[in-house]
């Protein structure tokens, strides 16, 4: 069976592809699946500081896609989760120096090698997000519960639509406190804007920062709210799609999660 | 037109001089008669005075018009006399048969209708007017030459009357736009945080763009048939 290609973007910047893709991919891998996950913010590299990967890079994306070396080569195993496999991005390259083509052509490739290919988008809706779409079959759009993250995420949505990708949605940077108090926009709100399927919330979550610096990766940390909340979203994607969303809440330390079951959210 | 006291002729005081109204139905002698018993209380009011003639809508009654404008010349002394100009408006029992042979019938409205989501970084543009069955996200544009109805939650930007139709409206059910332009008018208070959902109703006033509750402002209540725009 072929692999799906999916890419996760946002339009706004900075509000966690790359801690998404990351998560997302490493998650996957955990439950079984061969996984690659690509990082094709050219220029500015990010996935492999987020995996504790940077010092074991040999080739890179723009490589492999210009023929310089094979998919093998490029693809960085990691030692602590089976399966899973960081192409990175180049560091000095800029965006246009990744051909259509040869885009589609790595994709074909990848997706007999491999399960799933999460690609990390850059941000913004130009060149770059491009390369990141023209390949994939599935998309998952991140947002954060403020307004313009939601009306670029909205602009993305409609992106993505016209390649014929219904994409889905998380909503990332939850602070349960401030939705109760009614300072941060609720799930409801913002899914009433965007209204495609709802994947999963993942709260603000300190223990976010500190993998990143400590290159461990979140889901491996089982006292992170947010490495849990991916780890769901990555359960959803493989198939478990009547696991109920969980709605973050503030009560720390109590067990009593209100969940909601969701279906298909349209 | 409502003659009192039996009397085929009004009259009344207007600037300088005097309005007569006349029932052009009535023979010309009883005119003659009433306007003389009205005339006569004038006394010296009445020499050089301007006088207006006025026979409503009547048509074809020229020649009565001109023998009593020469009758108040040689009585009474007025100095001036011309005939009310006519109304230009249709008279009201065309405009009822015209409706009632169903106008719409005859006339094609310029509409375009839309169904869907209209999301962030999408604009629609039309000179017709528009109706979207579905919400208009923020960050959409729609740039219509005429009206914008939205069967649905507005919260993007709209520009109903583009570029300078300032008699367009916007309606929607659940009114929370970020920008109203109607025109060339920008509207003002938006108070779009607003948590109740209320249709309303946009329209410029005396140039500026009023926003109305619209099942309480009822704004076209009082065109009493159908009409076509
Ligand atoms: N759930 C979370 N809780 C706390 N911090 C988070 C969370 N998600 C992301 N962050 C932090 O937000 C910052 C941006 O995240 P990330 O780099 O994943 O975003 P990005 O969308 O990839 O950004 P860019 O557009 O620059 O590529 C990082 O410092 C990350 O640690
Ligand atoms: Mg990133």
């Amino acid at each position: 069976m072929e692999g799906r290609i999916i890419v996760v973007t946002s339009g706004k910047g900075g509000v966690g592809k790359t801690t998404a893709t990351a998560s997302i991919g490493a998650a996957l891998a955990m439950e079984g699946n061969r996984v690659a996950v690509i990082d094709m913010d050219i220029g500015l590299r990010n996935l492999d500081v987020v995996l504790g990967l940077e010092n074991r890079i040999v080739f890179n994306i723009v490589d492999v896609v210009n023929k310089k070396c094979k998919i093998r080569q490029a693809a960085i195993k990691d030692r602590r989760i089976e399966n899973l496999f960081l192409i990175p991005a180049s560091q000095s390259d800029n965006k246009d120096i990744l051909s259509t083509s040869g885009i589609k052509r790595t994709a074909k490739t990848l997706k007999k090698e491999f399960d799933y290919i999460i690609m990390d988008s850059p941000a913004g809706i130009e060149k770059g997000f491009e390369n990141s779409v023209v390949a994939a079959d599935e998309a998952i759009v991140i947002c954060t519960p403020d307004v313009s993250s939601i009306r670029d995420a909205d602009r993305v949505i409609g992106l993505l639509y016209a390649r014929s990708i219904t994409p889905k949605i998380v909503v990332n940077r939850i602070i349960p406190k401030m939705v109760a108090k009614g300072d941060m926009l609720n799930h409801q709100d913002i899914m009433e804007i965007l209204s495609v399927e709802l994947i999963g919330l993942v709260p603000m979550d300190e223990q976010v920062v500190i993998s990143t610096n400590i290159g461990l990766p979140l889901v491996m940390q089982n006292d992170s709210k947010a490495g849990q909340a991916f780890k769901r979203i990555a359960r959803r994607l493989n198939g478990e799609i009547d696991l109920p969303i969980e709605i973050p809440i503030s009560k720390t330390g109590i067990w009593n999660k209100i969940s909601q079951k969701f279906g298909l959210t349209k | 037109m409502n003659f009192e006291n039996n009397l085929s002729v009004k009259l009344k005081g207007v600037g300088d001089g005097f309005w007569v109204t006349l029932n052009p139905l009535a023979k010309e002698a009883k005119l003659k008669k009433d306007i003389s018993q009205l005339f006569e209380r004038l006394k010296h009011l009445a020499i050089n005075a301007k006088v207006v003639i006025d026979i409503g809508d009547g048509v074809g009654y020229d020649e009565l018009i001109s023998n009593i404008g020469l009758f108040l010349k040689e009585k009474f002394d007025v100095g001036f006399v011309s005939q009310s100009p006519r109304k230009k408006s249709k008279p009201l029992k065309r405009i009822r048969q015209r409706d009632l042979s169903k106008e719409w019938a005859h006339h094609r409205s310029d509409v375009l209708m839309i169904r869907g989501r209209v999301r962030s970084g999408q604009k629609i543009t039309t000179k017709k007017h528009i109706v979207i069955i579905g919400d208009i996200n923020p960050g959409a544009e729609i740039y219509v030459g005429g009206d914008i109805i939205v069967m649905g939650k507005l919260m993007g930007q709209v520009y109903a009357g583009y570029p300078n139709n300032d008699k367009a409206i916007i309606i929607a059910i659940d009114f929370k736009p970020t920008q109203v332009q109607i025109g060339s008018f920008i509207a003002r208070e938006l108070n779009k945080n607003s948590s109740e959902i209320r249709a309303k109703f946009a329209c410029v006033k005396k140039s500026i763009v009023v926003i109305q509750d619209y099942l309480k402002a009822n704004p076209f209540k009082d065109i009493p048939w159908p009409e076509v725009i």
